[in-house]
C-alpha cells in the first residue's frame, strides 16, 4: 500500500531522490548533540505558530477588550492557560536557543567560507526573534504590556532627525492606543511569522546547498568519518527535541504566564520591568545619561549587531580549530560576558518603592469603583458627585476596614440615616474595594 | 543565437523587469501612504479640568486625574489622564506631564526625599522639574496650566522623549 504510493508519486515527482538527497546528507566528522540546537529551533518555531494560531481564535486586538480576552483564555477556556503558557515560555526558549545557536556556530567556525551568507541570514533569524518577542509583548495589554512598550517604543523616538515620525509609525499615533495594539498584533501574526519562515527555509535550504560544516578537523581525522543527517543527526536532534518539549510543558503547566492588572496609562505607582531577556537593554538604558543617552538606546545596539553581521567578514582566515582563533574566541567571550553581565545587572536593578505602595487589590478596587458608578455620588480628587462625602482622604477618616466592609454591607447599621445604597458586591470585591479605600489618604 | 534572437531576448528580458519594478512602485506607494500616513496627524488639546485649586498645598506636589476626549483612528475616546501639580509660595501652579523625559515611565513624588522619582531607570527630579540625578536628558516637561474661578486648567500634552529638547509628539 504505502510502496505503491511511493511508486506512483516517484514516477511523477521523484519523490525518493528528494528524501535521498535530505536524509543521506552527509556531516562531516559525524553527527553530534552540538549540532541539536538549530532542528530544536525549527521545532519551537512550529509549536509557536500553532498554539499563536489558536490564541488568536480567542483573542482581540483592541484596548477594550485585549485584556478582557486574555483573562477569559487565562482564566476560563479550557485549556486557555497551557496553551498562552506554551506560547509565553516558548518565547523565552527561542532566545536561549537562538543564543546557544549562535554561540555554538561561532566556536565551531562554521560560519566561514562557503557558509557566509547562511550566518548573515542567521542575524536576520535572531532579529526577528527579538521583534516577535517585542511585539507579542503588548498583546495583552496588562501593565507590564504597556509600561514595557512605552518604553521600548521610545527608544525609538531617540532616533535623531527622524525619531518623532519613526515613533509615530512604530506606535501607530503619538501614544499607544487602538492604533499600536492592532499594528502590533498584525506585525506578531502576519509580518515577522512569514518573514522569519521564509528567511529560515532559506537558512537552511542554503545550509543544503553549502553542505554541513561539521567539526573543523574532520578531513584531518582518520579515519575520515562523516555520518548522514537521517538517521544519526535527526535521531539525536530528537531525543533533544523530546527534552525541550518536556521542560516547555513543564514550565508552562507549573509556572503559567503572567497576568498583571490591566493597563492604566494613569498609574504612576507601577514599577515597570522587561521580560528577562531584555534586561541587557534595559540595564543599557541606565547607564548612559543626559547627553549619552543616544549611546544606549541608539548607537551601541545598532554597532552590536553591525559587528554581529560583519562577523565572517572580518574574520576571513580558513582556520575553524577554536584553538587556534585566541583572538576571535576572546572577542566572543567578551561579547557574550557583557550581554550576561548586563542582563545579571538589569535583574538587580533596584526598584524605587512606592511612598503608598499600591498592590494589585488596591488597583481592583479602584475598578470596582469605576464600574459601580459610585463617582456619580462621591468625589475623589475633584472628581465625582457631591451629594455623598468626598472620598479624597477617606482613610485619614476611617482607618480601619472593618468599619468599611460592615458599612458596605449596610450603611444603614454603622451610620444612621445614611442613604447610602447597600453595596452588593462578593465579600472578595467588597475587600479590594475597601483595600482602595484605605489608600485614600 | 542570432543578432535578431539576442535583440529579442533582451527586450523581453527589460519588458519583464520593467513591468515588475512598475507594479513595485505603483502598488508600494499607496501601502506604504495607507500604513504611515494616518498616525502621523497632529491633534491639538483643549483646557481640562484637573480639579479645584484650593486644596493644593504649597510645596507638596499633588497627582490629579481627569478626563480628555480623544479621537484615536476611528473611535472617540474618554482618556484618563493625570498630570502633577506644584503650588507655589506665590500661589502659582505649575502642572507636569506624567511622563519621565528619559523614556516615558510614570513618576511619583516622595515627599520625605522632596523629590520626583522614576521607577523605570532611576531619573530623580527637584520640586521644580530639575534633573538631579539618573539618565533623564531634561527637566520634567511643564504643561500650560491656568486658575480659572477656582479651577485648575491644564492642556495636556504629550512630547517625544528622550530627547534634550522639549517638542510636541
Ligand atoms: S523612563 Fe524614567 S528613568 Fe527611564
Amino acid at each position: 500500500m504505502v510502496k505503491g504510493l511511493l511508486d506512483w508519486l516517484d514516477e511523477r515527482i521523484k519523490i525518493r531522490d528528494l528524501w535521498n538527497d535530505f536524509a543521506d546528507r552527509p556531516i562531516p566528522g559525524g553527527s553530534s548533540w552540538f549540532y541539536v540546537l538549530g532542528a530544536s529551533l525549527l521545532f519551537i518555531f512550529s509549536l509557536q505558530m500553532i498554539t499563536g494560531i489558536l490564541l488568536a481564535m480567542y483573542y482581540a486586538p483592541t484596548p477594550d477588550h485585549a485584556y478582557a480576552s486574555v483573562k477569559f483564555i487565562e482564566e476560563v477556556a479550557p485549556f486557555g492557560s497551557f496553551v498562552r503558557g506554551m506560547h509565553h515560555w516558548g518565547a523565552s526558549f527561542m532566545m536561549v536557543l537562538v543564543g546557544l545557536h549562535m554561540i555554538r556556530v561561532f566556536v565551531f567556525g562554521s560560519y566561514k567560507k562557503p557558509r557566509e551568507i547562511i550566518w548573515v541570514l542567521g542575524i536576520g533569524l535572531i532579529a526577528i526573534v527579538g521583534g516577535f518577542a517585542f511585539t507579542g509583548y503588548l498583546l495583552p495589554w496588562d501593565q507590564k504590556a504597556y509600561w514595557a512598550t512605552v518604553v521600548g517604543t521610545n527608544v525609538a523616538g531617540t532616533v535623531p532627525v527622524v525619531g518623532g515620525v519613526l515613533l509615530r509609525i512604530v506606535r501607530g499615533g503619538t501614544e499607544l492606543g487602538a492604533f499600536s495594539l492592532s499594528r502590533f498584533f498584525a506585525i506578531h501574526t502576519y509580518i515577522l511569522p512569514w518573514s522569519l519562515a521564509l528567511l529560515a527555509g532559506l537558512h537552511v535550504f542554503l545550509l543544503e546547498r553549502a553542505g554541513a560544516g561539521g567539526i573543523w578537523n574532520a578531513a584531518d581525522r582518520v579515519p575520515y568519518k562523516a555520518e548522514p543527517l537521517f538517521p544519526n543527526q535527526i535521531f539525536k536532534d530528537t531525543i533533544f527535541i523530546a527534552m525541550v518539549f518536556i521542560a516547555l510543558a513543564g514550565l508552562a503547566v507549573l509556572f503559567p504566564a503572567p497576568l498583571e492588572p490591566q493597563a492604566d496609562p494613569t498609574d504612576s505607582t507601577y514599577n515597570p520591568r522587561p521580560e528577562w531577556y531584555f534586561y541587557f537593554v534595559f540595564q543599557m538604558l541606565k547607564i548612559f545619561e543626559g547627553k549619552l543617552e543616544l549611546l544606549g538606546t541608539v548607537i551601541l545596539p545598532n554597532l552590536g549587531v553591525a559587528v554581529l553581521l560583519l562577523v565572517p567578514f572580518i574574520d576571513r582566515s580558513p582556520e575553524r580549530d577554536p584553538a587556534k582563533r585566541k583572538l576571535m574566541m576572546t572577542a566572543g567571550a567578551l561579547f557574550v560576558a557583557t550581554v550576561i553581565g548586563l542582563t545579571i545587572a538589569g535583574a538587580r536593578a533596584p526598584i524605587v518603592n512606592v511612598p503608598a505602595v499600591t498592590s494589585p487589590s488596591v488597583l481592583a478596587g479602584r475598578e470596582i469603583y469605576a464600574r459601580n458608578g459610585c463617582s456619580a455620588c462621591h468625589s475623589i480628587h475633584g472628581k465625582g458627585g457631591k451629594i455623598g462625602p468626598d472620598l479624597t482622604h477617606v482613610a485619614s477618616r476611617r482607618p480601619d476596614a472593618d468599619w468599611h466592609l460592615k458599612h458596605f454591607r449596610d450603611p444603614r447599621a454603622v451610620v444612621p440615616g445614611s442613604i447610602m445604597p447597600k453595596v452588593d458586591l462578593s465579600d472578595r470585591e467588597l475587600r479590594e474595594l475597601t483595600d482602595y479605600m484605605l489608600s485614600l489618604r | 543565437m542570432s543578432e535578431q534572437d539576442v535583440t529579442r531576448r533582451n527586450f523581453m528580458i527589460r519588458t519583464i523587469i520593467g513591468i515588475g519594478a512598475f507594479i513595485g512602485v505603483a502598488i508600494s506607494v499607496p501601502l506604504a501612504g495607507f500604513g504611515i500616513l494616518p498616525v502621523l496627524r497632529k491633534r491639538d488639546a483643549g483646557w481640562s479640568d484637573a480639579g479645584t485649586a484650593a486644596d493644593l498645598l504649597t510645596d507638596e506636589p499633588q497627582e490629579r486625574r481627569f478626563f480628555q476626549m480623544v479621537k484615536s483612528g476611528w473611535q472617540e475616546e474618554r482618556m484618563e489622564r493625570t498630570v502633577w501639580l506644584v503650588r507655589k509660595a506665590d500661589g502659582s501652579v505649575t502642572a507636569f506631564s506624567p511622563n519621565c523625559p528619559h523614556l516615558g515611565c510614570g513618576y511619583r513624588w516622595f515627599s520625605q526625599d522632596k523629590q520626583f522619582k522614576c521607577p523605570c531607570h532611576a531619573s530623580f527630579f527637584d520640586i521644580d522639574g530639575k534633573v538631579i540625578a539618573g539618565p533623564a536628558p531634561r527637566a520634567l516637561d511643564t504643561l500650560p496650566a491656568k486658575i480659572e474661578s477656582g479651577k485648575v486648567l491644564v492642556k495636556f500634552e504629550i512630547f517625544q522623549v528622550g530627547t534634550a529638547k522639549k517638542t510636541a509628539a
